[in-house]
């Protein structure tokens, strides 16, 4: 008999304390020892994580009003300026802004972290006063507790599967993907692969608008399909599926978070991003869902890209998979190269388990998505104008 | 036998000085070049690990410094920041002597300090800026 669960019979089954829920990486052996129906039978949540960098990420932040007060039209913090094309003091801080007087050193990133980890930001407004709003400038320190909100909203997270970068040129050169030493010295490629919480639910058959999620140490929602959405698979010539560009974007409170799961970072050369700590509880529904959830990093491809080539559009120097580049080295045009991640899979490992420990002990419940992302999506270019 | 790692800077005017020849044949030191960058207009830049009695080092760094070169001892020479570290990885396929891994179990970083010939990669490609030189 095929087994079929519904999430108000698995968060009844947590309430209760019974649940049985294993990590992502420990359905592996799980599954190739009894199968996918017994496996099915007895396993209820899978969970998953990820902890790399995700540069679209961002706070929107409420100051609270002073008096006199102030619509605020210019913001910053620590030097780093905030969007303030908000209301009167209501601002979005982007993670990749960078200081305006240490420059890559420190930026939105970094304001962030300060902030989680409860340390006084300096705070600069300037406004061009009206009747309603007279002040026109202020200068203050805020607090994440002398603040009304603060609230992590990153528009595109969490990305599905990524490239592998290379760089044949005879040049060193400093990406987001980090430091690609000349003539192939060097690969990097980021994501948490077999743990990695968009790869165990590839068809976004539970993952979906509402969503509760793991996030930088809290509890946070899905909101909506992350920015430059692309859910369709391509087959390459063998018939090898590359899931490519599923994303999500998120929400959660920031006051609540922790900078063991929210970090920032600067890729030299590049600038500033933040490193985000997610993990995705999956509900084993049926024998499908388990079936995906059970995939090794051996199944996951990814394609090699040369980012030395500056344009959109980048030569693919063919296919690799996780258990390949987490090994440390791969083969490339008959060259041994060394790989290097840029998501932390101890990390990743340790939240995927944190987050099971918290759904067995029955502060994390189960939320059935109230939307499904669409199932396609077109992924349009910018156009200049001639 | 000690064994002790320095870096030399030379000027244009004592760039072409045959130094290392010497430590070798004068001073009977075991000398291992690490990193060398010259650039004869400019000076230059020698790091090397020496080895030998204490007396031997003391003498062939006098004789060096006598020539009008800088000497720089490498007592600690690159700090790994445990603590900002989120063993993501990202500074071991930069690093030429493999002082940096991954522990194939546990997946946290690993430094064998022993190699490490402070070439200062690891300290550029470190996101979290968890790695320094030192001098």
């Amino acid at each position: 008999m095929t087994i079929q669960r519904t999430y108000e019979e698995i968060n009844i089954k947590i309430r209760s304390g019974k649940a049985v829920i294993v990590t992502a990486e420990e359905i592996i052996p799980i599954v190739k020892e009894k199968g996918i129906e017994k496996a099915t039978e007895e396993i209820d949540v899978v969970t998953t994580g990820t902890f790399g960098p995700m540069c679209s990420s961002g706070a929107i932040i409420n100051f609270g009003h002073s008096d006199p007060p102030i619509r605020m039209q210019k913001v910053w913090l620590n030097d780093v300026e905030a969007y303030a094309g908000l209301a009167a003091v209501d601002v979005y801080l982007g993670a990749t802004q960078i200081s305006e007087s240490q420059g890559m050193e420190y930026g939105g990133a970094h304001v962030i972290e300060d902030l989680i980890s409860g340390k006084k930001i300096k705070l600069k407004a300037i406004s061009q006063g009206t009747d309603c709003y007279p002040r026109r400038e202020i200068e203050s320190y805020i607090t994440k507790e002398s603040i009304n909100q603060a609230v992590l909203f990153n528009p595109r997270n969490g990305y599905q599967n990524y490239n592998v970068a290379v760089n044949t040129s005879g040049r060193k050169i400093y990406t987001y993907m980090g430091i690609l030493l000349p003539d192939l010295g060097n690969a990097s490629y980021s994501t948490s692969g077999q743990l990695s919480p968009l790869l165990n639910d590839p068809e976004f058959t539970t993952i979906g608008i509402g969503t509760r999620i793991f996030l930088g140490g809290a509890q946070g929602y899905i909101v909506w399909e992350g920015t430059q959405f692309y859910p369709q698979v391509i087959k390459d010539e063998s018939g090898k599926s590359i899931h490519k560009g599923g994303t999500l974007a998120v929400i959660g409170d920031l006051k609540e978070m922790s900078t063991d799961y929210i970090r920032a970072a600067t890729f030299k050369g590049y600038g500033v991003t933040l490193v985000v700590g997610i993990g995705i509880p999956i509900p084993i529904l049926n024998s499908k869902i388990m079936k995906n959830a059970a995939v090794k990093d051996e199944d996951i491809w990814t394609e090699i890209i040369d980012y030395s080539f500056p344009h959109l559009i980048k030569p693919s120097l063919g296919r690799v998979n996780y258990k390949q580049l987490r090994e440390g080295n791969i083969t490339i045009r008959g060259k041994n190269v060394p790989t290097s991640p840029l998501s932390s899979y101890a990390k990743a490992r340790e939240i995927a388990q944190r987050l099971k420990e918290e759904i067995l002990r029955g502060k994390f419940l189960l939320q059935e998505p109230i939307q499904k992302f669409p199932k396609e999506n077109k992924f349009k270019s910018l156009l200049e104008i001639r | 036998m000690l064994n002790k790692k320095v870096i030399f800077t030379f000027s244009p005017q004592n760039v072409e000085k045959p130094i290392t020849y010497q430590l070798i044949k004068d001073y009977g030191l075991w000398v291992n070049i690490l990193q060398a960058k010259f650039e004869p207009s400019l000076g230059g830049k020698l790091v090397l690990e020496l080895r030998g009695e204490d007396e031997q080092i003391k003498e062939g760094l006098n004789f060096v410094r006598q020539i009008g070169v800088r000497i720089e001892l490498l007592e600690q020479e690159v700090i790994w920041d445990e603590k900002k570290c989120i063993d993501c990885g990202a500074c071991v396929s930069i690093c030429p002597t493999g002082v940096l891994s991954l522990d194939k179990e546990t997946f946290k970083l690993k430094f064998d300090y022993e190699k490490c010939i402070v070439c200062g990669n690891c300290v550029e490609a470190c996101p979290l800026q968890a790695i320094k030189v030192t001098f």
